[in-house]
């Protein structure tokens, strides 16, 4: 359980955390969504003490992330997959950061096991590419056997079965009764993974609900139809709060009607169908819909997401 | 690869004696500590050799109650090398975190912060002390057949030698603490080295030549309180300040450096 009151990060005169609020409920994983700059890896690094919040205050099952009196056994957080000594061997690594929680050998060897490491575990960091770095991250995070786990963009430079993987992990680690809160810029990876979204634009909090909700909001809820009459059709369904386009000459896309009223109108006038089909909004649509006007850099007309720059 | 069950571990929690024990297994696990401290030990073991069989006394061998501070100028002019490899090691302890990142880790694992800055300095200087502990009884075991040659033998009667050589072995554990408390200030290697060379190397040599330029008196006022003057001053005696009062101006440096470092690492976002 994660609880965020009135958290607000400045740097100098830039707001990056403005004001947020939030509960990160245990048992289902929390995706932490919004384009880059808006604000998570400043809010998760605020949640473990690692910045200290301008105003308001965060808590981690109720208490302040440095009250606690074993950090790691409640929070496993992957903030940076480079936050690691170069020089040092991966199995060194999770060897000091276990040793300051008396966590040994036996535990270090089985987040290694977990994590596939098993392989390089004893090469230096330097030399591991960043799925490797990822992993190796994912593997410190997991050593306290934490009740809450926070990870900041976990599936950056995994392959396409590591991204099976932590979806896999966070869904079970989920499933176990654990908090997790799992940040991305990519929607489709957050619609296969999280159960609840917040989405946080330009630092404050645009949204927060289910996935299901977040997806019904969305106005692009649409119906496609192909009619040899589609243009009589058009006219027919005309209404205030329908729209209707054509795509082709027989292709209609309208929205503000549902399939079955189309289908019985159509059905009532005579009119064949060649095809009917509802066009439910990608999480991805319904993203761009919310973020549209809080995406902090513009390419264009076109918002971007590109890699996270400078924090 | 699947997501396997995790047993559960009630008994880990954040201990002193556990954070000690992890910042010895990062100290030991990068080879700059290794390759320092084999640099440290060769420096002064090789320098006391070559100094030793290098003193020109000629015929006159030198009365008996200057034999005590030849031996210990032998055993410990290697230092002059060590305290600069130490202080070099003992701002990599933390600017290596800062650098690549780990300094995250860390602090995620001690957010409490204190503890962690203070098990890196117990580590680095119980280490480096040691270390300068095998380095002059090394250079010692060296340099005394060598000596004995010349007729120069030394006296263990009133422990003043093996005490000396202890206080040069702590002298390097100082410098060690003293880097660690600028790299933590300032938080780059580049830069914690630079101000730690610039206290230790050039400050006594712009103060020495102030004097020799203006005689200013208050550069002779402050001339024996610069860190590596009252630092060698601590284990060879005869400077204006006694042993005593050159360790407690060490530590006064040291004792800046170190909550200087402390107050900052507290304050500041990691």
């Amino acid at each position: 359980m994660i609880q965020a009151e009135g958290l607000t990060k400045r740097y100098g005169d830039k707001t990056a955390v403005n004001d947020i609020s939030f509960t990160v409920k245990p048992g289902m994983v929390t995706g932490f969504l919004g384009p880059n700059g808006a604000g998570k890896s400043t809010t998760m690094r605020m949640i473990v003490g690692l910045d200290r919040p301008s105003e308001g205050s965060v808590t981690v099952n109720g208490k302040p992330y440095a009250a606690h009196h074993a950090p790691l056994r409640e929070v496993g957080a992957l903030l940076d997959a480079k936050a690691i000594h170069t020089g040092r061997s991966a199995y060194n690594h999770l060897l000091a950061m276990g040793a300051t929680h008396g966590i040994g050998k036996a535990r270090v060897n089985e987040v290694i096991g977990l994590t596939g490491l098993e392989s390089v575990a004893g090469k230096r960091v330097g030399g591991f590419s960043l799925g490797m770095g990822q992993r190796l991250g994912i593997a410190a995070a997991l050593l306290g056997d934490p009740a809450t786990l926070i990870l900041d963009e976990p599936v950056n430079g995994l392959d396409p079965e590591g991204v099976m993987w932590v979806r896999q992990l966070a869904r079970h680690l989920a499933s176990e009764g654990r908090t997790i809160f799992l940040s991305s810029h990519l929607m489709s990876e957050m619609a296969l993974t999280a159960d609840h979204l917040i989405v946080l634009g330009r630092g404050r909090i645009i949204a927060d609900a289910p996935v299901a909700d977040i997806l019904a909001t969305s106005t692009r809820t649409a119906v496609k139809l192909r009619s040899p009459r589609a243009d009589q059709l058009a006219q027919l369904l005309q209404g205030a709060d329908v729209t209707i386009t054509t795509t082709e000459h027989d292709a209609l896309t309208i929205t503000g009607l549902t399939a079955p009223v189309i289908g019985e109108a159509a059905a009532q006038a005579g009119i064949a169908l060649h095809e009917l089909t509802p066009v439910g909004a990608s999480l991805e649509e319904a993203y761009m819909e919310l973020t549209q006007d809080d995406v902090e850099y513009h390419a264009g007309t076109t918002p971007t997401i590109t890699e996270e720059a400078a924090r | 690869m699947s997501a396997t069950t995790i047993t559960t571990r009630p008994d880990a929690r954040l201990s002193a004696p556990g954070i000690v024990r992890s910042e010895w297994i990062k100290l030991r696990s990068v080879r700059s500590t290794v390759w320092s401290y084999a640099i440290v030990v060769a420096a002064s073991i090789g320098i006391a050799a070559l100094l030793a069989s290098t003193f020109g006394f000629g015929e006159q061998i030198p009365p008996a109650e200057l034999h005590n501070g030849i031996i210990v100028q032998a055993a410990t002019f290697g230092l002059y090398i060590g305290q600069l490899v130490v202080a070099v090691l003992g701002v990599l302890v933390i600017s290596g975190e800062y650098s690549t990142g780990m300094i995250r880790s860390t602090l995620t694992a001690v957010p409490t912060r204190l503890p962690a800055l203070a098990a890196k300095a117990v580590v680095l200087f119980v280490s480096t002390f040691v270390v300068g502990l095998v380095s002059v009884f090394g250079a010692l075991l060296l340099a005394l057949p060598i000596l004995a040659g010349y007729g120069i033998e030394a006296d263990f009667g009133d422990g003043a030698l093996l005490g000396n050589l202890v206080l040069a072995a702590l002298y390097l554990g100082l410098v060690s603490l003293f880097a660690l408390g600028l790299g933590t200030i300032l938080r780059s290697s580049a830069g914690g080295i630079a101000a730690t060379l610039g206290v230790i190397l050039l400050l006594p040599t712009i103060i020495s030549a102030v004097i020799g330029i203006t005689q200013a008196q208050w550069a002779m006022d402050i001339s024996p309180y610069m860190f590596a003057t009252a630092g060698t001053g601590i284990f060879s005696p005869g400077g204006p300040l006694s042993q005593g009062e050159n360790l407690l101006v060490v530590l006064a440096w040291v004792a800046v450096s170190l909550v200087g470092g402390a107050l900052l690492l507290k304050r500041r976002d990691a």
